[in-house]
């Protein structure tokens, strides 16, 4: 996690993650694959299902792959619509929202 | 793009909406059952209200949405499309087409029409018919109803579909505006599954802002369903991965959930229960992912970015107990869940819809002016080819390869401007089918009207022009030509009389026949009221060909009395007139009892003319090829006189008429020598066969028409004109007047003999 800090990879979204923004966000979490990232959610301002549905599938191939994956910082709005959506799978929120 | 632009598109689309929405219809009516003709009726009134809404045409609105409610009771089997239910649906799109019509161009529907109409299919959709309706709305309100996304791809077994599925009352109280009932009971708990199709991101809605907007309602309770979800490589980016579980508890009924999904639920599967379902929430997520509830009463406010979807007026809560029977809704979601997964899985391997072929929208005027452009080349291209020709010294053989590949790009471009103007005849077709309602109603007769080869395309500057004629036709048809049902019944034939409107292609034109199984021409009272008008000499003796033709002449009316629908001053000779200024033509074959089948013959284009050039006379013309039969040399022991100024000519054991043209045209006042000169065979109208005289062919090619009326004015037996490639002007033949001038004054039996022998 954020102890080994030097080797982990930050991403920084963009602040509009809509459905025209989800094949490249797809690429640029493939092209991170099988190391640990950080996602930087804290500028979105809009984000649709596609894009969630690509954090977490990458959240969970990580996961299978044991390798460190989580969203930190994240915006109001980031956190806001995975709630609305239901999902609260724990790499995608930022572990201070987590009861 | 401003308002008004997309504003005309959504007129346009409406258009081809409510064609959609007419033949789904007339469809229904012929007895189709087929789920997804009720499917596609209903989308089309559902696009309509939904665009309406959006630039806030109420009147359109309203209308639709009681159509629409009517429809879905058809939809979900709650209502039988019955002949009666049809027909109030049929004039319910009329009115619809008015509507949008009025919305578009100004002005008003009469609102006795709308409000007439919308009372009658409320009393079908309240189920008005059946006499249980009373009892029906206390217990079928807590069953779950299913709205199932009717894309093609999802048409895997759905095991939950049919069972447990019972009516539903819709309440129009709502509809009304007024809120009575409105015991507030508390609020209510709904279970709504919702997964979306990619098609629901790729129109551009977003799952996001539904769950939001659901969330407007009351408090909900979502779980998401990510099982579905592949492993990242796998995945489509824009895929539809996710659905949900939702728990609603709100005040508001049903029908107010419903609408938040009312967008989407062609690109989605919907399916709301009334009651919580606890049991499926309690059920743990397969992928053995911990997944708890996340209940989502937080603030709203930082989403919102956009302006909430004008929700309907908050009906009254449905009247049954808010958690009530949750037996059902248990038992079934498993499977459900099953069956949409499974179609789900279906769909990633097929290609989902199909997509619409891609089209644009251009203005006509454009395209007209390419036309335009393109004849001007062609002309050019002559021009030029016919310069090379005449100064042609040894000859290059560059050039004129140059010249022949110029031609054939040429023609090629002519072919596709031309077939960018190719339009079905459809729409015209199903205009007609609202004529034929609109009179049936009139003279209380019942018809059906057929139509066959919707699809033939033909220039539409062919098809503006057949609606009328063709509507004066139709009308003619049902008010002459079919007899009353009684009638009908009386002579042992169908109380419904059938009108068959078809088009085919044939031979390089579009033929159209409007056959009818009325009572065919009365010959006795046509013949009677021609002598009465002076139109043929009471001994004349006529074939029945020629009797059927008489209501062709000017000023012919049968109808004794002058009714609203004929009678308007308009004959059948304005048809005959209108259809020969397209360079068409129409006959009439009519049997006594069996009904009479008007066939008129088209050119599929009014803008060029494959023809033959020919000399007359010193004169250069041009023939339509469509015409032409044959060409010969005739030989003199072939031509016979025939009376004082009639010849024949003889070929291969039957005898044609000779027509001179030069005489007739009156380029030369005395016959020409046969055998000097060539013989176009041509078929004229009616079957019969002439053979036209001209001096010598001097070639084959397309030209482009030039009005003459538009131009000079309307000159009798010249159709049209051309430029050739020299420059000059060349006349472009009517070989139908020509033939009928022919036949001199009197239609002499002796003629048609000769002609059909």
């Amino acid at each position: 996690m954020s102890s080994d800090g030097t080797s982990v990879k930050v991403l920084k979204l963009p602040e509009v993650l809509d459905l025209n923004a989800a094949s490249r966000l797809h690429e640029q979490v493939l092209a991170h694959k099988g190391e640990d990232i950080d996602i930087d959610a804290s500028d979105v301002t809009r984000v649709g299902a596609q894009c969630i549905q690509v954090l977490l599938a990458a959240a969970k191939s990580w996961r299978a792959e044991d390798q460190n994956f989580k969203v930190q910082p994240a915006s109001d709005v980031f956190i806001k619509t995975l709630q609305l959506l239901g999902i609260s799978d724990e790499a995608m929120l930022p572990k201070e929202m987590l009861k | 793009m401003d308002m008004n632009e997309i504003k005309e598109i959504f007129f346009q689309e409406c258009e081809e909406q409510l064609a959609e929405l007419e033949s789904g219809l007339l469809r229904l009516n012929d007895g189709d059952t087929d789920p997804e003709t009720v499917n596609a009726v209903f989308r089309a009134v559902h696009s309509i209200k939904g665009g309406a809404g959006a630039f806030g045409l109420d009147d359109l609105v309203s209308f639709a949405h009681v159509f629409e409610t009517t429809l879905d009771c058809v939809r979900s089997n709650k209502l039988e499309a019955s002949q009666d239910l049809l027909k109030v649906m049929l004039r319910s799109a009329d009115v619809l087409a008015d509507l949008t019509a009025a919305s578009r161009d100004g002005g008003t529907v009469e609102s006795s029409r709308t409000s007439g109409l919308v009372a009658e299919l409320e009393a079908y959709a309240k189920g008005q018919p059946l006499p249980t309706s009373a009892a029906a709305p206390a217990a079928a309100a807590p069953e779950p109803v299913k709205t199932e996304a009717p894309a093609p791809a999802a048409e895997a077994p759905e095991p939950t579909d049919d069972s447990g599925f019972q009516p539903v009352p819709f309440s129009f109280d709502a509809l009304d505006g007024e809120d009575d009932l409105a015991v507030d009971s508390g609020r209510s708990v709904f279970t709504v599954r919702f997964k979306p199709r990619s098609d629901l991101y790729a129109k551009g809605n977003e799952a996001v802002l539904i769950l939001r907007e659901l969330a407007k309602l009351g408090d909900l309770q979502v779980r998401c369903e990510t099982d579905d979800l592949p492993s990242l490589d796998m995945l489509d980016p824009e895929g539809a991965y996710f659905s949900w579980l939702i728990r609603v508890e709100t005040e508001s009924n049903e029908e107010a959930i419903r609408h938040v999904f009312e967008f989407v639920e062609w690109d989605s599967t919907v399916e709301i229960t009334a009651g919580a379902d606890e049991e499926a929430f309690a059920a743990p997520a397969a992928s053995g992912e911990d997944q708890p509830m996340a209940a989502v009463p937080f603030d709203l406010s930082l989403l919102e970015d956009q302006p909430a979807v004008p929700a309907e007026a908050a009906a009254p809560p449905a009247p049954a107990p808010a958690a009530g029977e949750p037996a059902l809704a248990p038992a079934n979601l498993p499977l459900a869940a099953k069956a949409i997964a499974e179609a789900e899985k279906k769909e990633t391997v097929v290609p989902a819809v199909p997509a619409a072929p891609q089209t644009i929208r251009v203005d006509l005027d454009r395209v007209d002016r390419l036309i335009n452009l393109v004849g001007e080349l062609v002309i050019n291209q002559a021009m030029l080819a016919q310069s090379v020709v005449e100064n042609e010294s040894g000859g290059s053989s560059a050039v004129n390869l140059g010249l022949e590949e110029l031609q054939q790009l040429t023609r090629e471009i002519q072919d596709s401007v031309m077939a960018i103007r190719a339009q079905p005849v459809k729409p015209v077709f199903q205009r007609m089918g609202r004529i034929v309602r609109e009179i049936a109603d009139m003279t209380g007769k019942q018809v059906r009207l057929v139509t066959e080869g919707e699809n033939t395309e033909v220039d539409k500057t062919v098809i503006d022009k057949i609606a009328e004629p063709l509507t004066h036709m139709i009308r003619n048809a049902v008010d002459h030509g079919l007899e009353t049902p009684e009638k009908r019944t009386e002579l042992g034939k169908n109380a419904e009389g059938v009108l068959r409107l078809s088009a085919k292609h044939r031979s390089g034109r579009i033929v159209i026949e409007i056959a009818d199984d009325g009572a065919g021409i009365n010959r006795e009272r046509v013949k009677a009221k021609a002598i009465e008008n002076g139109l043929i000499a009471p001994d004349a003796n006529l074939s029945d060909e020629d009797i059927d033709n008489l209501i062709f002449h000017p000023g012919f009316s049968t109808a004794d009395k002058i009714s609203d629908i004929s009678g308007r001053g308009v004959g059948m000779d304005v048809v005959k007139r209108s259809i020969q200024a397209l360079g068409g033509r129409i006959s009439i074959t009519s049997k006594p009892g069996k009904g009479s089948v008007f066939t008129m013959s088209l050119p599929l284009t009014l803008a060029v003319l494959d023809g033959m050039v020919v000399t007359v006379a010193n004169q250069t013309l041009v023939v339509p090829l469509t015409a032409i039969v044959e060409t010969l040399q005739p030989e003199k022991a072939d031509i016979h006189s025939f009376g004082p100024s009639q010849r024949l000519i003889a070929i291969r054991d039957t005898f044609c008429p000779l027509v001179d043209v030069g005489h007739i045209l009156n380029f030369r006042s005395d016959l020409a020598n046969p055998i000097d000169g060539v013989a176009l065979l041509v078929e004229s109208e009616g079957g019969g066969q002439r053979a036209l005289m001209v001096d010598a062919i001097q070639g084959q090619r397309q030209v482009v028409i030039k009005s003459l009326e538009a131009n000079y004015t309307n000159v009798p037996g010249i159709a049209a004109a051309t430029i050739l490639g020299d420059g000059r002007v060349a006349l472009i033949l009517d070989v139908d007047a020509v033939v009928t001038a022919s036949r001199g004054q009197p239609l002499s039996p002796d003629m048609m003999l000769a002609a059909t022998g």
